[in-house]
């Protein structure tokens, strides 16, 4: 089980153009449709944990990994999901300065924008909807969006409105 | 390490960041790898990341395991399914906020929605997804459409 979850999480690391939130749906399509270790609301509450606990936000693979196969699956699955793209990074890192004039890198990072922005905003439905798409949850995600579009407020208060919207409305 | 220590400039710090929000991976774990090797070599990778990582790790795992405790009380999972909820909202308000620049561009638009509606609603695997959207992102991009 450790050396599947080890092998995609590797395999994740090289397409999480966007980072964390656009591999979030993918993830749970793995460990919830396809594996079945968790349910999608178990999941939804792993990835509550990792936004409430200070911190960078891949942590939530750690939490997933020791969900699944407890502490050593959580730092494998960690450094899977981290080691490729490190690599990557590691390795492009000079070439990249070099290329700052390029044309072919505008045209990339233009193109690249659409399709974060659509798969960015797929992890946040797939975690917002963990029973389905529902009312509560649709209200506490517009409100914590808009929030965070609309003002310069800190995150963590979006987060804490969500806990006392969840406990009032759930 | 830009304010207080001085060990990079404002602005090469935003070409890495750049770099790395460009590559696939968390942004920070890379940012600590591209520094880490610009002073030390790989070890100098390696020991950024660690460092990095260590002490959120601790946290994150202490409050997993506090919850794995109350996990069955009704009420701690309502919260926590709330600020998970919410989490998810903060993602769609940061993809909003980096949709500004197709607000004139149609085609834009309409490649973000079909990854959504593929993506999201379809459950098609992001591995499928990935290689189609950008082959059709580059063409656009090509073309001047995004």
């Amino acid at each position: 089980m450790i050396l599947h979850l080890a092998f995609y999480f590797a395999l994740l690391s090289l397409v999480s153009v966007g980072g964390i939130p656009s591999v979030m749906p993918e993830m749970q399509r793995l460990v919830v449709d396809v594996q079945g270790w968790m349910s999608a609301a178990e999941y939804t509450q792993l990835f509550a944990i990792a936004q409430a606990a200070p911190g960078p936000n891949v942590l939530v693979t750690a939490l997933i990994g020791w969900k699944v196969a407890g502490f050593a699956g959580g730092l494998v699955a960690l450094g899977a999901f981290c080691g490729p793209a490190a690599v990557l990074a590691y390795s492009i890192g000079g070439y990249w300065d070099r290329m700052r004039d390029a044309p072919w890198r505008r045209v990339f990072q233009r193109a690249l924008v659409p399709i974060s922005v659509g798969f960015i905003v797929s992890g946040g439905y797939v975690l917002a909807t963990p029973q389905g798409l529902d009312w509560q949850g649709a209200l506490i995600a517009c409100a914590s969006a808009a929030t965070l579009y609309a003002t310069r407020l800190n995150p963590l208060w979006m987060l804490s409105g969500g806990g006392v919207l969840g406990f009032l409305l759930f | 390490m830009v304010e207080e220590r001085r060990w990079v400039a404002p602005v090469d710090f935003a070409e890495v960041l750049a770099l790395c929000q460009f590559l696939p991976g968390p942004n920070v774990g890379n940012v600590s790898v591209v520094l880490g090797r610009r002073w030390f070599g790989p070890l100098g990778s390696v020991v950024a990341f660690a460092g990095l990582m260590a002490l959120p790790l601790v946290w994150v795992f202490g409050l997993a395991l506090l919850y794995a405790d109350f996990s069955s009380n009704p009420a701690v999972r309502a919260v926590v399914t709330g600020v998970g909820i919410a989490g998810g909202g903060l993602f769609i308000g940061t993809a909003l906020k980096l949709a500004r620049p197709l607000a004139q561009k149609p085609w834009g638009i309409a490649l973000a929605a079909s990854c959504f509606g593929v993506i999201a609603i379809g459950r098609v695997s992001l591995f499928t997804v990935l290689p189609v959207a950008m082959l059709l992102g580059w063409f656009a991009a090509r073309r001047d459409l995004l």
